[in-house]
């Protein structure tokens, strides 16, 4: 570990969903003023700001001035996707521990909706031209084309079924019952899945995660200084990215292994703690697969037994593992990886209400972007590291 | 419609100069190796010295999955690995989904838009 540990004591999260009333830079605004507040803070303690931006932009250096924050020590835009919001709390982490920095406000929003107009418009479009429109051209027109092609590559080399990729979205949707701010609340069944339209097979619609507007912030400090503020602190034990650089060529093992084969391994690792300690595991899930190959990757499974895995009573509250206990991007709401983030610090805190497990000490948050191109993984926990003064 | 349009810009022209000519190019480096043609360098040896070649049109299926239109209209998408070595993202015209499986063969064909748009490298059934 580094020589001083950083905890996560603020969470601001504005409404999320289909609300219009705010750009995505208010969104970032309020989050953070949420965020700052819920710590037991004043906007004038925050010495570092780190922003990340979703589809719509917008969210950037200019939150500085749209905050009022002077004099910040550490300040910048960043970017790997659905992998930035794991990312934020690494890099303000480390400038926690080499003292570059005290208070660190980490913070994502987006606002792709727009009434009246359809969620899949939010993502969809592109230009035609160039290299993207070639792609677009030839009927990849989006994301979910993408994750599609790695999906059934999966499930051609190990056998997995759309029925197993079905136990995921329902075990998601029984969680996401119990959450009062998901988006998507009714019960689903297995038969409800299948009747799902297809978007692009293998996925049914159930298989997709939402469009959310709103935002999310979170405030990293020092373990020190954690004691003393308002929310019980949630510990940074360990953390890893892995970015494989996949080639597009033969022999590559694009959807058949992500970046969490690498990242995870190493966060928990850093943490001293393998994956038979984790109580909680808050995964991205952009898709149902997404949660499939994370859980192979980060070893809960052998390589390839994913399917078998979350198809054997796994999954959901009364599942033998806790995993998107509210709802997740499938169900609750997307907020890219702040996500996972945000839903494993009340789960850590034990602030999770209806939905709180009752063994929450190891919490593991992953963050995957790009087309399984990116990932970054976070350990947490209420508990301080083993044998540092701060624990 | 069996492609959409797209125009070239200054990354893309010298491909879509092949495509015209139902040429899909690639990259070789002086070793040999292929690679895609967005590439800087060659994705084997990372040799800069790149020059443009036309693939010989085989390929087979790495995955396939089916996009499905609002109007009831299904898309066969393909990752396809050119014989030289090389992914390329497409689509398979002239079959029904279910004939494309993993590993079928495939040859490689250029469909346009209109008239005013570039001839776009799809795939057949070989």
């Amino acid at each position: 570990m580094a020589e001083r540990s950083a905890a996560i004591v603020g969470l601001g999260m504005t409404e999320l969903g289909k609300v219009y009333s705010r750009t995505a830079a208010q969104f970032a605004g309020d989050a953070v003023r949420l965020a700052v507040a819920d710590a037991g803070l004043e906007l004038g303690d925050v010495d570092g700001l780190l922003t990340s931006a979703g589809v719509s932009g917008g969210v950037g250096l200019a939150l500085q001035r749209d905050l009022g924050l002077r004099d910040l020590r550490l300040l910048s835009e960043m970017q790997s996707y659905g992998s930035t919001a794991g990312q934020m709390v690494q890099y303000a982490s480390l400038a926690i521990a080499a003292g570059m920095a005290e208070t660190v406000a980490c913070v994502f929003a987006d606002a792709p909706l727009r009434q009246d107009t359809s969620t899949g418009a939010a993502y969809g479009a592109r230009g035609a031209v160039g290299w993207r429109g070639l792609l677009g051209a030839a009927g990849i027109r989006d994301t979910n084309s993408l994750y599609a092609l790695a999906a059934q590559r999966h499930m051609d080399t190990y056998g997995t079924t759309n029925d197993q990729l079905g136990h995921i979205a329902v075990g998601q949707r029984a969680w996401a019952e119990l959450n009062p701010q998901a988006q998507m609340r009714t019960p689903m069944t297995l038969e409800d899945y299948h009747a799902s339209r297809w978007i692009v097979e293998p996925f049914h619609l159930f298989d997709c995660c939402l469009v959310s507007n709103g935002g999310i912030a979170v405030i990293v400090t020092s373990a020190e200084r954690a004691a003393s503020l308002a929310r019980p602190p949630v510990h940074v034990l360990g953390w890893g990215q892995a970015h494989p650089g996949h080639a597009q060529r033969r022999h590559e093992d694009f959807g058949l292994v992500s970046g969490a084969a690498r990242s995870g391994p190493a966060a928990l690792a850093m943490a001293g703690l393998t994956v038979d300690d984790v109580d909680v595991a808050e995964l991205y899930d952009c898709y149902t697969f997404t949660v499939l190959i994370t859980l192979e990757d980060y070893g809960f499974c052998p390589k390839g037994e994913g399917g078998r895995f979350v198809a054997d009573g796994t999954l959901g509250p009364d599942g033998k593992l806790k995993v998107n206990t509210g709802g997740g991007q499938l169900s609750s709401s997307y907020m890219w990886g702040m996500t996972p983030l945000s839903e494993a610090i009340l789960q850590a805190r034990g602030e999770a209400g209806e939905r709180q497990v009752d063994r929450h000490d190891v919490v593991l948050v992953s963050g995957n972007g790009g087309v399984l191109d990116h990932h970054s993984t976070l350990v947490l926990s209420p508990h301080g590291p083993a044998g540092r003064s701060s624990s | 419609m069996r492609v959409g349009p797209v125009r070239r810009d200054e990354a893309t022209a010298a491909f879509f100069d092949g495509t015209a000519r139902s040429e899909r190019l690639l990259f070789r480096c002086p070793a040999g190796h292929f690679s895609p043609p967005y590439a800087q360098q060659c994705d084997t040896c990372a040799s800069v010295d790149l020059v443009s070649v036309a693939a010989a049109g085989g390929a087979s299926v790495v995955s396939r999955s089916v996009a499905h239109q609002r109007g009831g209209d299904r898309d066969t998408l393909v990752v396809a690995e050119l014989d030289e070595g090389p992914w390329w993202w497409s689509k398979v015209i002239g079959a029904e989904p279910e004939q494309v499986a993993a590993g079928a063969r495939l040859t490689v064909a250029f469909e346009r838009a209109d008239e005013e748009s570039e001839a776009v490298p799809v795939f057949r059934l070989a």
